[in-house]
């Protein structure tokens, strides 16, 4: 048994070592100024002084976050509502908002960006606006994510019974699913909301596409400072994997205490 | 006043109560009353409607037809939450967010109440149901027994006119369940609070009902008291369902005591009125009884009772007898069986109208 358990730890170690090495080789290169021999050369942390000093870098930075939580929060909204129906009302909808949140799976973002745009751009609403289309395509890209995230708290805590002991206590259907069902599932849904976060702030094709360098985010800032320098690139790569390092943390961490709580 | 039939004075009446979904009728014109202060089971297996007509008067399901009557008022198409109904779930269903006496305080702070007239309310609940100092502590940390006496003291804590209990107990050990029985039992005493049971274990309704409505297939098969229901069942269903009765086919009857039985019935004899001895009663003590020889095939003990297995003419008859002695029949051996004349019961095959 011993033999078995050293054999598995050592298997893991190799797979950790694998995925770290991307990650380990950017830093150094954030960190160095060249790597001609085995061990890189010129310790400097002047890219990320440049970084931390650029106003662009934050502004980016800012409006990751801006747009991120915003769509989350747009996606979030409009499935908790549906959800109502689907649990309360009509349960055999179900299959097919399933079916519709799943598409965004599927779909890739420079279709779903030249979609939206040839869609929407020129027709004089709001949702001309490129921030706003921003917003919308985000929150039909997290969609399967945070749909599944809902669903599978709902499931959990079987919400349909809740909601009928709630309303056997003069409660009403609605007032049930608010005070009752979303304070039981608000932990499981957040997590979904992080890793839907984690998603937004890695890409790049909608926002380039469809914002581009009207409402640059973090990673058409990255983009523009590729052919700068590959230690000022390097080094922003790192911030991004250091920001979606907390995000994945905390969503482990949120999950552990669910599982404590049930416990 | 005949128990389980509705009359102009009953407390609860429902009125040809039908319930289809889709094209399954679940409930069939269904009518039935019950007196206030009364705990009425609705007894039968599993999808016979009896859990379906309790939502329907709930109101957490639509009827399809029918009208339902509560202290003189329709309340047929009356929401849920406006019917002054209090229920208790098979799952419990209670809030896993929410401590004990926040959840017993729920209903109460819906509706906007004092939070010292609350308190008090809650304190009642919580000493009523026997769960004093478990106040802070969520569902999540409590046994199975202790969450459905909170899902009790939910119910109760609102004032309700009627009591609905959707097989509370049938997810509880089988030790705990006697004592949440009598607690039920208690509890409805000391509130006289009009009460409707769901179960399908026919041993709790006998325990802890006033009238039993047996289901069967969306309709009633029979309605009456425990002991009514137990010693006069009119239906095969009905006995094969209630008690442990042998049940006998009209052929069979005949060709074993040699009395005609119309073919359209069958007859049903309770196990424990069949007495067994290892000689023939005298012929002047047979006029009330039959009296059959037979060979024991097996014995099986019970409890207190030890049920003998026996052939007689290649029928086979159970017969309990309490074990008060260690005088056993051995297997195979030769018995006469005396069974008493009043105690076989013609049985209908199908429903009475």
């Amino acid at each position: 048994m011993k033999k078995k358990n050293l054999g598995s730890h050592i298997f893991l170690i190799i797979i950790c070592i694998y995925l770290l090495i991307p990650f380990a080789v950017t830093l150094v290169y954030s960190l160095f100024t060249s790597w001609d021999s085995i061990l890189p050369s010129g310790f400097t942390l002047r890219n990320y002084q440049l970084l931390f000093t650029d106003s662009q870098f934050w502004l980016s930075m800012g409006r990751t976050i801006l747009v991120s939580v915003i769509s989350v929060a747009i996606s979030i909204t409009i499935l908790l509502l549906t959800m109502f129906v689907v649990v309360v009302e009509k349960p055999i909808l179900g299959k097919y908002v399933q079916f519709v949140c799943m598409i965004p799976y599927a779909l890739q973002g420079v279709i779903l960006s030249i979609s939206i745009i040839s869609l929407y751009s020129g027709t004089g609403s709001f949702l001309s606006n490129r921030l706003f289309m921003l917003f919308g395509a985000y929150s039909i890209l997290v969609l399967p994510y945070i749909y599944q995230g809902i669903r599978n708290n709902i499931n959990a805590i079987n919400a349909e019974m809740l909601i009928r002991a709630a309303q056997m206590l003069g409660c009403s259907e609605f007032k049930a699913y608010f005070f009752v069902v979303i304070p039981n599932i608000i932990q499981g849904v957040f997590v979904s909301a992080l890793l839907a976060v984690s998603i937004i702030f890695g890409d790049f094709v909608l926002a380039n596409n469809i914002a581009g360098n009207n409402y640059q985010n973090i990673q058409v800032y990255l983009f523009t400072k590729l052919s700068v320098s590959s230690g000022l690139s390097s080094a922003i790569v790192v911030i991004i994997f250091a920001v979606v390092f907390v995000i994945t943390g905390s969503i482990l961490y949120f999950q552990g205490r669910k599982k404590d709580l049930k416990q | 006043m005949k128990k389980g039939k509705a009359n102009i004075m009953s407390y609860i009446k429902m009125e040809n109560i039908s319930k289809s979904f889709g094209n399954n009728e679940v409930l069939k014109n269904i009518t039935m009353g019950i007196e206030k202060g009364d705990l009425i089971t609705l007894l039968g297996p599993s999808g016979c409607g009896k859990s379906t007509l309790l939502r329907c008067f709930a109101g957490l399901e639509e009827v399809t037809k029918g009208t339902v009557f509560l202290d003189g008022e329709d309340i047929t198409h009356k929401a849920a939450g406006k019917r002054n109904v209090g229920m208790v779930f098979q799952q419990y269903s209670l809030f896993p967010n929410l401590s004990v006496e926040q959840n017993i305080s729920f209903g109460l702070s819906m509706q906007k109440m004092n939070k010292e007239i609350i308190r008090q309310k809650v304190k009642k609940a919580v000493e009523l149901v026997e769960l004093t100092g478990k106040e802070k502590e969520y569902p999540y940390s409590l046994s199975g027994g202790q969450q459905q006496r909170v899902a009790l003291a939910r119910s109760i804590v609102m004032e309700p006119k009627v009591l609905l209990l959707d097989e509370p107990l049938s997810a509880i050990d089988a030790k705990l369940r006697k004592s949440l029985q009598q607690r039920i039992l208690e509890i409805h005493k000391e509130l006289n609070l009009t009460t409707i049971f769901v179960t399908h274990d026919q041993d709790e309704a006998m325990i802890m009902s006033d009238v039993i409505h047996l289901f069967n297939q969306g309709q009633i098969e029979q309605a009456g008291s425990p002991v009514s229901m137990y010693t006069a069942p009119k239906t095969k269903f009905a006995a094969s369902f209630i008690g442990n009765y042998n049940i006998i086919n009209s052929y069979d009857f005949e060709e074993m005591v040699g009395v005609p039985v119309a073919s359209d019935k069958e007859i049903g004899i309770r196990p424990e009125t069949i007495m067994i001895a290892r000689e023939p009663k005298a012929d002047k003590e047979t006029a009330e009884e039959y009296v059959l020889e037979g060979k024991i095939k097996s014995n099986s003990p019970r409890g207190n009772v030890l049920r003998y297995n026996v052939d007689v003419n290649g029928i086979s008859l159970n017969a309990d007898v309490l074990f008060r002695s260690f005088t056993l029949f051995e297997n195979g051996s030769k018995v006469y069986l005396s069974i008493p004349k009043r105690d076989c019961l013609e049985l209908a095959l199908g429903r009475q109208a």
